[in-house]
């Protein structure tokens, strides 16, 4: 008999054939290319019409705000990439009742759902992002070393886990609230405000981004962390609440799928 | 049999107005959904731009915080009045075939969005309402008040209306010869959110940006409307922008006749 | 006053880029787009009188369609002429659109998410429609289609024959002329279609409305078309009488002949359709048709034999397939 396949290699095989479908729609990464140079140029230059008028907002320099649009457009990339075509996909299953399939398969089911799809013309962003972030880190010299760098990467997966836990645990209600896809469109929508430092926000604001939609955790706490300022406590909850998050998502999917009536009902 | 029929224009427009006053207040809650969406970019817009002020000593640009708020949350009603047609939606009109009924019937379909969206823009304020006054307990607008301002940001927010639609109309009409205007339509949107005032007031723009914001049209779909309102401008500019924003009108309904010719004719030579 | 549908040598050409598979093909077309002719409509003529009812006969992709598009004003013909109430349709005249209907396909004439009524009510601003006319005639179509519970439904809640009926409605509201109908009864049960047909007659023979009707099924085209014009591959094959068609196009009749003592060979009389023990039906060429009768009748005692043309169906296919 033999072994049942990792979740690892079941992963990986999924976004493979997902990218090899995606490789055969040439014009879209054209299309990509000019949106992501559009969303950078924007984000440049509002960037630079605030600094016209001050020398720090809320604490920020101009590279360190360029450090967020950076971490902004890469998260977004990923986002886009590997999140919303799935849960998109998951939604639509639900509302078509086409969901048992996958759910009769012998591999995890939230697995399954999380990695079917892929954008993959939208890891543009993740590279423009990437750019951007060496430049604004270049720029910053100093301040930021090898600490910086790890601490980083640990920032934002965790940053990264905690959203597509928020997105799942959104897409799962959806099970039970068919209309759901102006609730995902106003959740994008809402990323969006992740393009400014969480500390611009009027304090009421910032518990919301904070908790729940995580913003703070995705982008500004990793951006904090690569522009030279580590703040400790922060990346530690950050971690504990990447843990927290992840089971709590667990649970809502276990517990939509025990929900889920399918399409015989 | 159709000898007796007589066409009025007027009334075409009240039946179109109609039917989208009442297509979008069936759909309440998606409209409803909308427009909460709509408020996230003012809010992280008002927060910026305040945070930066609290830095300066309470002012910008020319802006207390009282007036950036008044700025914003007028802001989300002159966005309603500034969606039209989306040039993208021509490709799924021709391709459904809807354009065939349009074109076959002896109204313009220029009349037929136009009035559509005047409809549903009705519905619209109606459900923007308890928005406002939402808006107005949290953030505390400061706004200079006079009937003058009022009145004439009714015309400008309609003037602006117009402007917008004819200016989304025209580019859509790319879409009879070539499925790639996408790329386009993201450009023009770029340019129109900075120098539309929709960023920022484009006062806080350096001067030389702050021109050219003058010379394309997009100042007069959104800033405009909103100074009006909030009491930033004397008579004699109200009276100006309402000049621009009529020239803009005129010159690209010109525009469009041109184009909309054109674009039948390769129309009827291939067809979907 | 001369007809009011004219067409002269229509004819449509289309330019179709032409698309290769692979790399180097798709390099290539960067270059020099390849591009081949499809002639969609060849020389296409004939004249409509008022008050007609003609039916366009054709298969997919025969050019019935591209056709009407031409007589309504949605394509300009490559070369030839077209009239309909003495306008050139792709001039798009407003009071030629005012006086025509167009119907193709479902969901045109009707909005959506709302009622029907509201539809109705659009229309009726488009074209002008006094108050009084509206009401009377919409009364009327209302009564005939028997829609009466509908009108408050929103239109994607209605049923596709449903839809069919308040797009009929929506389309003779303003009192047109002459009415373009395009496959108008796809999709639809039996009775839906036959009350679809019952209401287009009534218009014809109350109205006087002028009728071009394609379609598909040969039963709308029997119930309500007196003549037919045949297209197929771009050229008209075909222009008349309905029970003419057969005559054209088929080279054979029909021979069924019920006899309990048939001869066991009848191979020599024509193509053998069917057979048993009490009847036989066979396929026999027009000008044979006297003799295997005779030959019949004197071979064996007959108790009934009938001389019929092939059904209108099986010629059809047959044209379209051979020809």
């Amino acid at each position: 008999m033999s072994r049942p396949i990792g979740p690892g290699r079941l992963a990986y095989l999924h976004i493979r054939l997902g990218v090899q479908q995606e490789l055969q729609y040439r014009a879209n990464f054209w299309v990509q290319v000019v949106n992501s140079a559009i969303a950078l140029g924007v984000g440049i230059v509002a960037i630079a019409v605030v600094y016209l008028h001050t020398d720090s907002l809320a604490g920020w320099s101009p590279d360190e705000l360029v450090t967020v649009l950076g971490v902004h457009l890469m998260v977004g990339g990923f986002l886009r990439a590997f999140v919303f075509p799935n849960m998109y996909k998951l939604m639509s299953d639900v509302e078509e009742g086409t969901l048992d399939y996958t759910l009769t398969r012998p591999a995890d089911s939230q697995l399954l759902v999380s990695v079917r799809e892929v954008e993959l013309w939208s890891l543009i962003d993740v590279v423009s992002g990437a750019g951007v972030l060496v430049w604004a880190v270049s720029r910053l010299g100093d301040q930021v070393g090898v600490i910086h760098y790890l601490a980083f990467l640990v920032a934002l997966i965790c940053g990264s886990v905690i959203l597509y836990c928020l997105w799942i645990v959104a897409a799962t209600l959806a099970f039970k609230v068919v209309r759901v896809d102006n609730v995902m469109q106003m959740l994008s929508g809402i990323y969006d405000a992740g393009r400014w430092p969480v500390g611009v926000y009027p304090f009421w604001l910032r518990g919301g981004l904070t908790y729940l939609v995580p913003l703070a955790f995705a982008i500004t706490v990793p951006a904090e962390t690569i522009s030279g300022r580590i703040d400790w406590p922060w990346l530690l909850v950050a971690v504990g609440f990447t843990v927290v998050a992840f089971v709590v998502a667990r649970l809502v999917w276990l517990w939509g799928i025990r929900n889920y009536s399918g399409a015989s009902a | 049999m159709t000898t007796e029929n007589r066409f009025s224009l007027v009334r075409y427009y009240a039946a179109g107005a109609r039917t989208g006053f009442q297509r979008d207040l069936q759909y309440r809650m998606a409209t409803f959904m909308v427009l909460v969406g709509f408020l996230i970019e003012p809010v992280v817009y008002l927060s910026v731009w305040s945070a930066v002020a609290r830095a300066q000593g309470g002012m910008v640009g020319g802006f207390d915080e009282g007036q950036l708020a008044a700025y914003y949350v007028v802001w989300t009603l002159v966005r309603v009045y500034n969606t039209a047609f989306d040039p993208k939606a021509w490709e799924w009109r021709i391709r459904q075939g809807r354009i065939n009924t349009f074109l076959s019937q002896p109204v313009h379909m220029f009349h037929r969005d136009f009035s559509f969206f005047m409809g549903s823009k009705i519905a619209w304020t109606i459900l923007w309402i308890p928005i406002a006054v939402v808006l107005t307990l949290v953030f505390r607008p400061s706004i200079e008040w006079h009937v003058v301002n009022v009145a004439a940001f009714a015309i400008a927010i309609w003037g602006g209306y117009a402007v917008r639609f004819l200016v989304l109309y025209v580019m859509g009409m790319i879409n009879f010869w070539t499925t790639r205007g996408a790329a386009m339509f993201g450009i023009v949107s770029a340019l129109e959110l900075i120098f539309s005032g929709r960023l920022v007031p484009l006062q806080l723009l350096p001067d030389w940006a702050e021109s050219i914001s003058t010379w394309l049209p997009f100042r007069w779909t959104f800033q405009f409307p909103i100074e009006v309102l909030i009491g930033r401008l004397d008579t004699t500019q109200i009276a100006a922008g309402i000049g621009y924003q009529a020239a803009w009108a005129a010159g690209l309904g010109l525009l469009f006749t041109v184009v909309w010719r054109r674009a039948i004719r390769r129309y009827e030579a291939v067809g979907n | 006053m001369d007809d009011p549908v004219i067409a002269e040598g229509l004819t449509k050409t289309f330019k179709v880029p032409v698309r290769q598979a692979g790399l180097r093909e798709s390099v290539k077309s960067l270059f020099r787009r390849q591009f081949r002719y499809v002639e969609a409509v060849k020389e296409v003529g004939f004249r409509i009188p008022a008050g007609e009812i003609v039916g366009f006969l054709g298969p997919n992709g025969a050019g019935k369609t591209t056709t009407i598009k031409m007589l309504t004003g949605l394509l300009h013909p490559t070369s030839g002429d077209a009239r309909v109430l003495g306008y050139q349709p792709w001039k798009r005249d407003k009071d030629l659109l005012r006086r025509i209907a167009l119907v193709m396909g479902q969901r045109n004439n009707l909005q959506w998410d709302l009622p029907a009524a509201d539809s109705f009510l659009l229309n009726k601003a488009i074209y002008g429609v006094p108050d009084g006319v509206f009401r009377e005639r919409l009364d009327d179509y209302v009564d005939r289609l028997e829609v009466g519970a509908l009108l408050d439904k929103p239109v994607r809640n209605l049923s596709l024959g449903e839809r069919m009926k308040m797009e009929i409605i929506a389309a003779m509201l303003h009192g047109p002329e002459v009415v373009f109908l395009d496959e108008p009864t796809i999709g639809l049960d039996v009775t839906m279609q036959r009350r679809l047909r019952q209401f287009v007659l009534d218009q014809n023979k109350e109205e006087g409305v002028t009728v071009l009707l394609t379609s598909h099924y040969m039963a709308d085209v029997s119930a309500l078309a007196e003549r037919v014009i045949v297209i197929n591959q771009g050229s008209l094959l075909y222009d008349g009488a309905l029970t003419g068609l057969s005559n054209r196009f088929s080279s054979h009749k029909t021979i069924r002949v019920e006899a309990s003592d048939l001869p066991a060979d009848l191979d020599g009389l024509g193509r053998v359709v069917d057979r048993n023990s009490a009847q036989a039906t066979l396929e026999v060429e027009r000008d044979r048709v006297s003799e295997v009768a005779s030959k019949l009748l004197s071979a064996a005692t007959v108790t009934d034999l009938s001389i019929e043309d092939p059904p209108l169906e099986e010629v059809i296919d047959r044209v379209f397939s051979g020809r």
